[in-house]
């Protein structure tokens, strides 16, 4: 008589801990709240994996599928997408800040000294988002310059490579419109130096004063300009613009290779 | 390949390297927070952050606007229309892709920081004594030639061209005769917009023109030119590519110079020193505490 085996009867402790693993990852993965967020499990087959990028949210500005030379490092050195990761740090670092600083030229000064003392992990914040500023800067331009000697601007990509070159000019904004909120030595004279570069405008020197730095020398009006286009007009304006530039490497046929 | 999991995955393992070095930085060293703001102490030298500080080096040598506003935007507006000059397909895809580019990148990489340093120095008064075969003026007489120099030394930077140097071309004395009212312009003597005075009833100092805006435009024009035509003439430059190369590596490479130059080596008074030598004077009021 053969020995037949129940289903689901486990024999041993191993088997045992593998319906129990199971179990678990059914109940984690395979329960409703998650299902009505992730409508399919992993992507298996290549087919999937494709739609998963070309459906989400997220990744549908990536192209589905990119060329083998494109992934190796040495093609990209991941520049542009460290730009954008340095965006993101410098956002989430930059919402915290604001929690503890007031843009008012009597208050600003001791807001960052409290934060660096007073605030828990307030002096990682501030550092990360100083060097992540920086590391934005020298980022981009290292960018640029990969795909400039990689020949990457050629037709057909000749507008992404001008939706680039503004958000080049967007960075240095971004980077130097914080360099003021500190309201330190530091900040007020390097910006004193930037308001009469401004000045120097031929024919709308005075008009570039007001407009963007309030007045004939650097305070308040200064302050609350720098504070509203760092924390909201230029981070605004470049997540549009890097909207654009991934969107147009996709549709231009994702990155640019030899004919 | 496909983007999920070839591309994503090195993406996130760079971006988590990336953050773990950043963190790992702002543990050990602190964003530099100076005392508080005061209009009264004026910091010596003051500096524009570092990306800008190329264009106030370039201010040091040429007028202010041209060097602040009009080269940086001109700068910008080159690099925006590259594409549309050079719209041929080669070497698109991979570093270096046309036959000569690699060698065209150093070789203007190397020529424009030179260049660019040797500029530097000149108006720093380093290359004065090159200058000496002008003889020094005599001041008895009413005009002079050939061109000579007031006072013993040579030129000791572009500006002594306006303010040292003599010649009289018949009655003309160099720099005070060559001052011309503005031609009138259409009929109008004086042309305002609203509140700004676009052409206007006054001189035209020449020798100011001269030294802050129309020589230092020549040679930098004029230098891109020269290691164009060089390049081109040994056969390195053959296609626009290769011109646009060149131009974008010099643009880069000099204001890469700038910024180190600007960084590095300017002290007091933005004058030219060596890089040990660069002491932050706070202000003369008596010096602060945590002051540089």
């Amino acid at each position: 008589m053969a020995v037949v085996e129940e289903p689901g009867k486990p024999r041993n402790w191993q088997e045992r801990l593998a319906i129990i693993r199971d179990r678990l990852y059914d109940r984690l993965f395979h329960n409703y709240v998650w299902r009505s967020i992730f409508r399919s499990g992993y992507p298996n087959t290549p087919r999937n994996q494709m739609l998963v990028v070309a459906t989400n949210v997220f990744l549908h500005l990536h192209p589905t599928r990119i060329h083998r030379t494109h992934v190796k490092i040495t093609h990209t050195y991941c520049l542009g997408g460290l730009s954008f990761f340095m965006f993101i740090v410098l956002t989430v670092t930059g919402v915290l800040l604001m929690f503890y600083y007031v843009p008012d030229v009597n208050r600003a000064w001791q807001d960052i000294a409290a934060l660096e003392t007073n605030v828990r992990f307030g002096l990682l914040m501030r550092n990360l988002h100083r060097w992540a500023a920086h590391g934005m800067v020298i980022l981009v331009f290292l960018h640029m310059m990969r795909v400039f000697y990689t020949g990457a601007y050629k037709p057909p990509r000749e507008f992404n490579w001008v939706v680039g070159v503004v958000l080049l000019f967007l960075t240095l904004l971004m980077s130097f419109t914080g360099y003021l909120l500190p309201w330190d030595q530091l900040a007020v004279w390097a910006i004193t130096v930037g308001h009469g570069i401004g000045g120097s405008t031929p024919y709308l020197g005075d008009e570039v004063q007001q407009v963007l730095f309030g007045g004939f020398e650097i305070g308040q009006g200064a302050l609350i300009r720098f504070y509203t286009l760092h924390v909201l007009g230029l981070p605004l304006l470049a997540a549009i613009m890097m909207a654009v530039h991934f969107w147009r490497i996709r549709r231009d046929g994702g990155l640019a290779r030899p004919l | 390949m496909l983007v999920w999991p070839d591309l994503l995955f090195p993406e996130f393992i760079s971006a988590c390297l990336f953050l773990l070095t950043f963190i790992i930085l702002s543990v050990f060293v602190n964003a530099p927070l100076l005392n508080r703001a005061n209009v009264s102490i004026t910091p010596n030298p003051s500096k524009a952050p570092w990306y800008f500080l190329n264009l106030q080096e370039l201010l040091l040598h040429m007028d202010k606007a041209w060097a602040g506003v009009l080269l940086p935007g001109i700068f910008l507006a080159f690099l925006a229309i590259i594409p549309y000059i050079d719209r041929s397909n080669e070497g698109q895809g991979v570093w270096f892709g046309t036959r000569y580019s690699a060698r065209i990148t150093s070789v203007t990489a190397i020529y424009s920081m030179a260049v660019t340093w040797l500029l530097v120095l000149f108006d720093a008064g380093k290359f004065e004594r090159l200058t000496r075969f002008f003889p020094t003026c005599d001041e008895e007489q009413p005009h002079h030639w050939p061109p000579c120099l007031v006072g013993d030394t040579g030129l000791e930077g572009l500006r002594e061209l306006q303010t040292r140097m003599r010649f009289s071309i018949g009655d003309f004395d160099w720099p005070q005769d060559w001052r011309f009212p503005l031609p009138k312009l259409g009929g109008f003597s004086e042309l305002r917009f609203k509140n700004l005075h676009l052409w206007g009833d006054m001189n035209i100092n020449v020798p100011a023109v001269m030294v802050e805006q129309v020589l230092p435009l020549l040679i930098i024009v004029g230098l891109a030119l020269l290691i164009i035509y060089v390049l081109f003439r040994i056969g390195w430059v053959r296609t626009t590519r290769d011109v646009m190369i060149v131009m974008f590596t010099g643009a880069m490479a000099s204001y890469l110079a700038l910024t180190i130059i600007g960084s590095f080596f300017r002290g007091q008074g933005q004058e030219l020193v060596p890089p040990t030598d660069i002491r932050v004077d706070c202000g003369t009021i008596p010096t602060p505490p945590g002051c540089p």
